[in-house]
């Protein structure tokens, strides 16, 4: 194995044509620059931020909606993906999750924080105590109220890493009080950073939308007789004079989760479900065929069409651009090798094998393919910061896309992969044809 | 000049591999651009579906109230007097939502009671007597408001007025007859609205980026649950300053409420648009690239034919052949390839756009993209090829009697 020999031979054969290999290395390099840049794009979109608890954690929805039609008639097979306040409250009691949370976005607005000027308005959070246990979120100082504080409701408050920055410039904030709405509120918790992306716990208001930067318990919505500001989807008899009708009637605007850790639970949870269902068509409700469902994470964000159908295609055409540059790739290096028959012939003819021969063309297809995929990486970064400039005016939902064109280290060495990978596959055919060649033809004189 | 083909034919016999690829590759890059063109074309024309409304010189203030008890009335009076103050403002409104943006309300509506017979689901606003002004729309049939229709806000979601506006869109849907003045409509609650007039097509408030022009406008004034938005339209160049000046002014002096944004409705327009344009962008990239590609292929791989041939391009200029029938040699040579590339890549293009349309719900392909297609990759494929073939017909003869 004349490994360096066959290198040397192979950068010489490559700088005798310096124009060719260029063209080659370029056609790669934006072939896998653009496939690059969709596949980080499309990873990070279609990525399952909590994929370690993938097996335990259940999105509940129930198909409370109206008779007549279905709640989607894009996707008329899926049921309303949030909850109403009486069938939430109802299977929150439920003991059978090991961890639950009811949660909906709330307007909230901050004041009386030290240093601030004016009232701010905040994303805010009302939800059970169980959500930062059960989504895995870090604390940096402090930690979640407990159960007491989500029946009171106690005028507790958990605060993002940002927001404590911004009020507190990052210190212990914990037990000092703000005024949320109006109230004064305690501060029992101080996130750490924190950005799923997806925001897999609620895809319905913004899949990539920052996490709120202010929580307080559930109950605090009916308390203040607040309106969700999230999406809320009503039918039927909407009227209602009180704040207590609105509770009571047929608008969903609550997402609950719940936490399952076997086969077992998550049986018994959904026959709750189903018995509470046929039990309230008694009173009328529940017109539409029985369709509740405990939905895991993963198949969650493909149902709710979290990658959207723009980032499919863009990522095909990208491989059917690379399918041209490598296919453009395979012709010259066909062409320059056969015309190379003659060498091949002559040492052939001093004893080389056909094996060795087709290694040292190989070698050289590696060498471009090195190349080319170094190229096509650089390309690929220089891609990704374009696609972030473009994305810095986000799209109309408020979403984080431009969060998504950072080049993460598992997408780095899956593009790593698909470009040596692929480029050196367009250069065996040529190989390999030089390799059969019969010798004697090419020593003759043209 | 006669048309030798045989010669061709057997040159292209001996390198079938190389030629074959070559035609894949065409074949793939049609279908790639004719493709690519029939979708940027679909997106240009969603960015440039008129709104219907003066986005240009309007800008929208978000205000969200403080505390509980908080009363929109009053502060939604004094912030329009003093917007009406300034000016260069043609006219202002307050509104529950504001168009093109993602702020905003959707609502079921009937054209019988007991929710029977045909429903829609357009996109809903309340405004005040000056909205469809502010908004730079008009009137087409009935009437606008008047301050005496307007009604006061209410924290109750189905405390509704009971006369609306409706778009041309939304009036053409529920009543095709044209007869859509005077009609009514029930909401899900049996609650009836009449309809009083019917407005040119406007864009209202988005959901999931998805413009329509359904809308419905409530003669009321906003305000449930403490939120309301301030819709200004103003005089051309003077939209940024006045925002500004009206940011200024309400921020510090109400601590009962605050902004929850300003911005110009160019910024609305933008975000609309921003997914369309992205998409435009790289697919046009890609177009490009790949025609590239496809085109330095074939100059590259036409050079290298020339350098590998010179022996055969030697022979036949020392047998009679002049110098343009070496290049017409080449030029037939490519152009067999390139109808054969162009053959194939019809075939994908066609099947891609089936595809595309059962996939993405795309419109069906029109085959004038197609042709220009075809006649573009023809001549630039040629063309790519012309250069090499111009430098084969200054091999001299002499090199046929050579043996090296």
């Amino acid at each position: 194995m004349r490994i360096g020999y066959y290198l040397r031979l192979a950068l010489k054969s490559l700088a005798r044509t310096p124009g060719l290999t260029a063209l080659m290395m370029c056609a790669i390099g934006f072939g896998i620059a653009a496939c690059i840049v969709m596949l980080t794009i499309y990873h990070a979109m279609s990525g399952n931020p909590i994929w370690w608890k993938n097996n335990v954690l259940y999105a509940v929805t129930m198909d409370t909606w109206a008779p007549r039609a279905p709640f989607d008639s894009d996707r008329p097979a899926l049921p309303p993906p949030q909850l109403t306040y009486r069938d939430a409250s109802y299977l929150f009691q439920s003991a059978i999750p090991q961890r639950k949370v009811m949660m909906y976005p709330i307007k909230g607005v901050l004041s009386g924080a030290p240093g601030q000027r004016h009232p701010a308005p905040v994303l805010t959070r009302a939800t059970t105590a169980d959500f930062f246990a059960m989504f895995d979120v870090s604390f940096e100082y402090g930690g979640a109220w407990d159960a007491a504080a989500d029946r009171g409701p106690d005028p507790v408050v958990v605060i993002s890493h940002e927001e404590n920055e911004r009020l507190f410039g990052g210190a212990d904030s914990v037990g000092h009080s703000i005024l949320w709405n109006g109230h004064p509120f305690r501060i029992v918790g101080v996130m750490g950073g924190w950005w799923p992306k997806p925001r897999f716990y609620d895809v319905i208001n913004g899949a990539f939308d920052k996490p709120e930067d202010v929580y307080v318990p559930f109950g605090w919505g009916p308390a203040l007789q607040q309106l969700p500001v999230g999406m809320v989807a009503c039918w039927g008899d909407t009227s209602h004079d009180t704040y207590a009708g609105f509770l009571g009637g047929e608008c969903s605007w609550i997402q609950m989760w719940v936490e399952l850790p076997n086969a077992a639970s998550r049986d018994r949870m959904l026959a709750l479900m189903n018995a509470y269902a046929v039990s309230q068509r008694k009173s009328g409700r529940f017109r539409r065929p029985l369709d509740n469902r405990l939905t895991r994470v993963s198949q969650w964000l493909a149902e709710q069409g979290v990658v959207t159908n723009d980032s499919r295609l863009l990522l095909r055409l990208a491989f059917a651009f690379l399918a041209v540059s490598l296919i453009n790739t395979a012709g010259i290096l066909l062409a320059k090798f056969l015309r190379a028959a003659p060498t091949a012939g002559v040492r052939r003819a001093l004893g080389a094998t056909r094996v060795q021969i087709f290694l040292q063309y190989l070698i050289e297809v590696a060498a471009l393919s090195l190349a080319g995929s170094g190229l096509g990486l650089a390309l690929g970064a220089l891609g990704l910061r374009a696609m972030h400039w473009l994305y810095a005016i986000n799209t109309v939902d408020n979403s984080g896309y431009q969060e998504l064109t950072h080049f993460d280290p598992a997408g780095l060495a899956w593009a790593l992969a698909l470009a040596f990978l692929s480029t050196f596959a367009a250069g065996l055919y040529p190989a390999w044809r030089i390799g059969r060649l019969p010798p004697a033809t090419y020593l003759k004189s043209q | 000049m006669s048309l030798n083909v045989k010669p061709v034919v057997s040159a292209l016999r001996h390198n079938r591999a190389g030629a074959m690829l070559v035609a894949l590759e065409i074949a793939i890059a049609l279908a790639v651009m004719v493709n690519a063109a029939w979708i940027v074309a679909q997106r240009v024309h969603a960015i440039e579906t008129p709104t219907g409304i003066d986005y240009h010189n309007m800008f929208a203030i978000g205000i969200a109230g403080v505390t509980g008890d908080f009363n929109p009335s009053a502060a939604e009076q004094a912030d329009l007097a003093y917007v009406r103050s300034l000016p260069g403002v043609v006219s202002a409104s307050v509104a529950s939502g504001v168009p093109l943006a993602a702020h905003g309300q959707g609502d079921f509506f009937w054209k019988s009671p007991e929710q029977r017979g045909a429903m829609i689901n357009p996109r809903t606003m309340q405004m005040d007597e000056n909205g469809l002004k502010t908004l730079g729309a008009h009137i087409v049939a009935g009437r606008d408001f008047t301050a005496a229709d307007i009604v006061p806000y209410s924290n109750d979601y189905s405390r509704l007025a009971h006369e609306a506006l409706i778009t041309q869109s939304l009036a053409r849907k529920l009543f095709p007859g044209g007869d859509a003045l005077g009609k009514a409509l029930y909401t899900g609650s049996d609650n009836l609205v009449t309809i009083i007039g019917i407005t040119n097509d406007f864009m209202g408030s988005v959901v999931r980026a998805d413009p329509s022009y359904d809308t419905l406008v409530f003669p009321q004034t906003p305000g449930t649950d403490g939120f309301y938005y301030i819709l200004v339209r103003t005089r051309p160049g003077k939209t940024q300053a006045l925002m500004q000046a009206v940011v200024d002014h309400i921020a510090p002096s109400s601590l009962d409420r605050v902004i929850t944004f300003a911005h110009p409705f160019d910024y609305f327009k933008q975000r609309l648009d921003a997914e369309n344009r992205n998409v435009v962008i790289f697919l046009t990239t890609i177009t490009a690239l790949v025609l590239a590609v496809a085109c330095l292929g074939i100059f590259g791989l036409t050079t290298f034919n020339v350098s590998a041939r010179t022996k055969q391009i030697g022979t036949m200029r020392a047998i009679g052949a002049r110098r343009r029938d070496v290049v017409a040699h080449f030029m037939i040579e490519n152009a067999i390839v390139l109808i054969a590339g162009v053959l194939v890549g019809c075939t994908l293009a066609l099947g891609a756009a089936y595809w595309l349309t059962a996939q993405y719900q795309l419109p069906r392909l029109d085959l004038v993209y197609l042709a220009v297609g075809v006649i573009g990759v023809a001549i630039v494929g040629q063309l790519a090829a012309w250069q090499p073939a111009r430098r084969a017909a200054s091999v001299p003869p002499s090199v046929a009697t050579r043996t090296v």
